[in-house]
């Protein structure tokens, strides 16, 4: 296992840029590569060892051997993880933007917040959130219509407006609160959400699922409620409870499902009978 | 600053060179005709030698461009690159920022290329746009085909006031010449609408497509224009429009090519643009099949037109044109997200990102039938290599569909090993093909019939006197085979060895070793400035009223045009 820590020295008020600082990619790289190199930062370069100290234990032979450890503050740090293909990077403060874009492969672990854009694009590999998101996870780039296609990501916090645009596969779980518009013009993939969501999620939604445990503030009309469902299956996962399921976006033809909580969207229904049967009789009544 | 080409394998068509090895003599920015000895050399030996290649119709500069780059960000991030000591940053696949354009064309050993679609109101902006297109040279077309005055007055033929307002409005714009678009298509998109064949009319205006297209063709030919009137026919892109074409075609025989100097140049009376987009068979696309072969046979048994292909190149791009109707019809199939830019009286555009997927039936039939038309037209001065950028791809292609004019196996290839669609094969003729291109025939339809058809008589050819505008690419025809070589022709062809403008060399092995101003190139009518007076005189009270801007601000003052060439056409 090869091991590149970054010790952080000084920081920069202009972003840096790493996209061409991932395992795949510097696998092979000396002491004496790292001191050549120069990191973008604007429209210039300088050395990247002007800003970090960096340190290089261990041998690997494939990208999958490499982890890459990041200390420090980075949150003035766009493309961490840009097009990883395999191996690991581990960041121990906050994220720039576009963390995780377009990676295929491997694991990118961020202890902190991480700013719009993470997980852009990305076909496969993991991210993983411990913080907050901003706008666009998993999203495609902007005016693009395909964003994430395969991969997971995971957000320990909360996730920002558009979570999830144009997914055309993979997963995003999100354990807190999501903004407006998750799922928006999503094909494909699905995202759960285990908080409260804002408003309006999958506008005009194609196909995906979209689970959501917590409270919805308001969905759009083209979702048809199709039914109460109990322990729902969506691509081979169980949820367990009782949902609402409902189809759309029908402005689009859509045929995507959305799952949302029963019993914490109950106003969403006009009666709730606290018994044995209430499903069946949410349902009778439905029918009436 | 002076210097020869050395023994270089020169194809010129103009001047009926074919794989001659020849010295090409350079001095002050011009071709002459020797040289001392003593003068610099540049060994090109057993290379080949073209005259720098002529777009003859492309959408480079203008509004359109604009909305696209601004509703595409996502094209603008493919084909970034960063900046170098000669080079801007570049960006952008189908739809590049404005100087990417000039060095990519350059790479490919381009010098000029016409824009072909500027509304008069937007001229302002088009030539700013042009100025920043480093290193090739800009005509830009003036739209005509949609315009409320030219509607008038074709319905009521009045063929010298058209030609004053054509005269006029080609000054006020800068423009080089006469383009129409859908004739009264475009219009009735205005009111939601479009019209079907040649002889619908215009709502409101009581004028056919028939009237304002032959109206336009008589005054071009009164004023002796350089250019032809360089039309974009009715029903673009409709399974069954073929018969739109040939009217449309055919309904120029009676119009007499005119004998004015600026005009002498040229052959035609009429250049068809983007033909492959007009030379579909069938009722829908269900049934749609290939009508090149009747769309070829007109054009080979008329003396009086010529024409640019479209060929469509299997890429994810951004179509935009001056024909609103049909990129509304085009959003309607494709479900992508549309703009529409309306140009009041003038005309109206739409954009919308388009896959042409060799995957898909619709996109196969389309390059095959481009392909066809280009291998059926017996005569390479006939037909010009266009792409009609970036509608059915990129300019950067060019090189890939000279490769497959040049290889019949290749393109057999394609068709048999399912590369793309069956529909190539079922419904069109091309597997049946074997014509190949040569070098000079490359050099014909990228270079001399381009020039030719735009009336220049300074730049598609190396004659003594013609700027020194040439392109010298890494091939020895004499030990290689285009036809069992495709990528390589490819390759050459996408990275010119050298790339000279005015005698300036900009390009070597690929890369950009310098960048030029470009000239923007424009038609200055003489002899009917008293006409051009009365007929401005006569519309003003028209244009204050229904106008939203004034006609001091319309007008485009020579300053916004970069080394401009004002191409003098005397019409009396």
């Amino acid at each position: 296992m090869k091991i590149i820590t970054f010790n952080q020295k000084k920081t920069s008020k202009i972003a840096l840029e790493f996209d061409e600082i991932v395992p795949n990619t510097v696998m092979d790289w000396t002491k004496e590569n790292w001191d050549a190199y120069q990191v973008p930062i604007g429209n210039s370069r300088f050395p990247i060892t002007d800003f970090f100290d960096i340190e290089i234990e261990g041998e690997a032979d494939s990208p999958s051997q490499v982890k890459m450890v990041l200390n420090g503050d980075y949150g003035r740090v766009k493309y961490i993880g840009f097009r990883m293909t395999d191996g690991e990077i581990e960041v121990n403060s906050n994220a720039d933007l576009h963390a995780g874009a377009e990676m295929s492969g491997g694991l990118v672990t961020v202890h902190g917040n991480v700013e719009a854009h993470a997980g852009r694009e990305m076909s496969g590999g993991k991210l993983e959130i411990m913080g907050n998101t901003k706008e666009f996870t998993g999203a495609s780039y902007i005016g693009e219509w395909r964003g994430m296609t395969g991969g997971e990501i995971i957000v320990h916090g909360n996730a920002g407006k558009q979570c999830g645009e144009c997914l055309t596969g993979g997963k995003i779980h999100v354990l807190g609160d999501c903004d407006i518009l998750a799922g928006i013009h999503m094909t494909k993939g699905t995202i759960e959400i285990d908080g409260n969501v804002n408003r309006w999620p999958g506008g005009q939604m194609k196909n995906g699922n979209i689970i959501i445990h917590g409270k919805v503030g308001r969905l759009l009309e083209g979702f048809v409620e199709q039914d109460i469902v109990t322990d729902p299956e969506v691509d081979g996962v169980t949820y367990p409870g009782r949902y609402i399921e409902y189809k759309g976006d029908i402005a689009l033809n859509g045929k995507g499902t959305l799952l949302i909580d029963a019993e914490k969207n109950r106003d969403r229904l006009s009666t709730w009978i606290e018994e044995d049967d209430e499903y069946n009789a949410i349902r009778v009544y439905r029918n009436q | 600053m002076e210097y020869v080409l050395k023994n270089g394998l020169v194809y010129d068509p103009a001047n009926e060179i074919n794989g001659e090895k020849m010295d090409i003599f350079v001095k002050d920015g011009k071709i002459v005709e020797s040289l001392p000895d003593d003068v610099k050399v540049i060994d090109v030996t057993d290379k080949v030698v073209m005259p720098a290649g002529v777009d003859p119709h492309a959408h480079v500069a203008g509004p359109k461009l604009v909305v696209g780059r601004l509703y595409r960000p996502e094209d603008s991030r493919r084909g970034v690159s960063q900046k170098t000591k000669v080079e801007r940053a570049e960006a952008g696949f189908s739809i590049p920022c404005c100087p990417t354009t000039g060095y990519r064309y350059s790479r490919m050993g381009y010098g000029t290329v016409c824009e072909a679609a500027m509304p008069a109101m937007e001229a302002k902006h088009t030539h700013e746009e042009i100025a920043t297109i480093r290193n090739i040279d800009v005509n830009p077309l003036t739209l005509f085909g949609n315009n409320w005055f030219v509607m008038e007055y074709a319905r009521e033929n009045r063929i010298e006031d058209l030609a004053a307002y054509i005269a006029a409005f080609l000054r006020i714009s800068k423009g080089y010449g006469v383009k129409i678009v859908n004739p009264c298509g475009s219009e009735a998109w205005g009111w939601g609408k479009n019209v079907h064949g040649y002889d619908d009319k215009a709502p409101y205006f009581d004028v056919t497509s028939r009237q304002v297209v032959l109206a336009l063709a008589k005054a071009n030919e009164m004023l002796g224009l350089p250019h032809s009137i360089h039309i974009h026919p009715n029903d673009l892109g409709h399974p069954g429009n073929y018969p739109t074409t040939i009217d449309t075609l055919d309904s120029i025989k009676e119009i007499t090519k005119s004998t004015k100097k600026a005009a002498k140049t040229r052959n035609q009376t009429v250049h068809t643009t983007h033909l492959q987009f007009h030379s579909y068979g069938g009722n829908s696309w269900k049934d749609a099949d290939s009508a090149a072969d009747k769309v070829a046979k007109f054009v080979n048994k008329t003396d009086y037109m010529t024409c640019d292909i479209g060929q469509v190149t299997f890429d994810e791009t951004t179509t935009m044109t001056a024909d609103a109707p049909m990129e509304y019809d085009l959003f309607k199939i494709s479900g992508l997200k549309w703009a529409n830019k309306d140009i009041e009286c003038e005309t109206a555009a739409g954009i919308i990102p388009c896959i042409y997927s060799p995957k898909t039936p619709v996109a196969t039939l389309q390059w095959a039938i481009g392909l066809e038309l280009f291998l059926l037209i017996d005569d390479p001065w006939k037909v010009c290599l266009t792409t009609d950028h970036p509608n059915a791809g990129p300019f950067i292609r060019y090189p890939r569909i000279i490769s497959w004019l040049m290889s019949a196996p290749r393109r057999m290839e394609m068709i048999e090993n399912g590369e793309v669609h069956k529909w190539s094969h079922k419904r069109t003729g091309l597997a049946g093909l074997e014509r190949e291109y040569d070098f000079y025939d490359i050099a014909t339809i990228t270079r001399a019939a381009p020039a030719k058809v735009h009336g220049f008589t300074d730049r598609g050819a190396l004659t003594p006197g013609y700027n020194a505008d040439i392109a010298v690419y890494g091939l020895n025809p004499n030990d290689f085979d285009p036809s069992r070589n495709p990528e390589e022709v490819e390759r050459a062809f996408s990275w010119a060895n050298l790339t000279i403008k005015d005698g300036q060399i900009l390009c070597k092995d690929g890369d950009l070793v310098a960048t030029k101003k470009p000239h923007d190139i424009w038609c200055d009518v003489k002899g009917w400035e008293e006409e051009e007076a009365r007929i401005c005189n006569e519309i003003m009270p028209f244009f204050t009223q229904y106008y939203s801007i004034k006609w001091e601000t319309y007008q485009v003052y020579d300053h916004y045009l970069s080394d401009p060439i004002a191409v003098q056409a005397l019409a009396k």
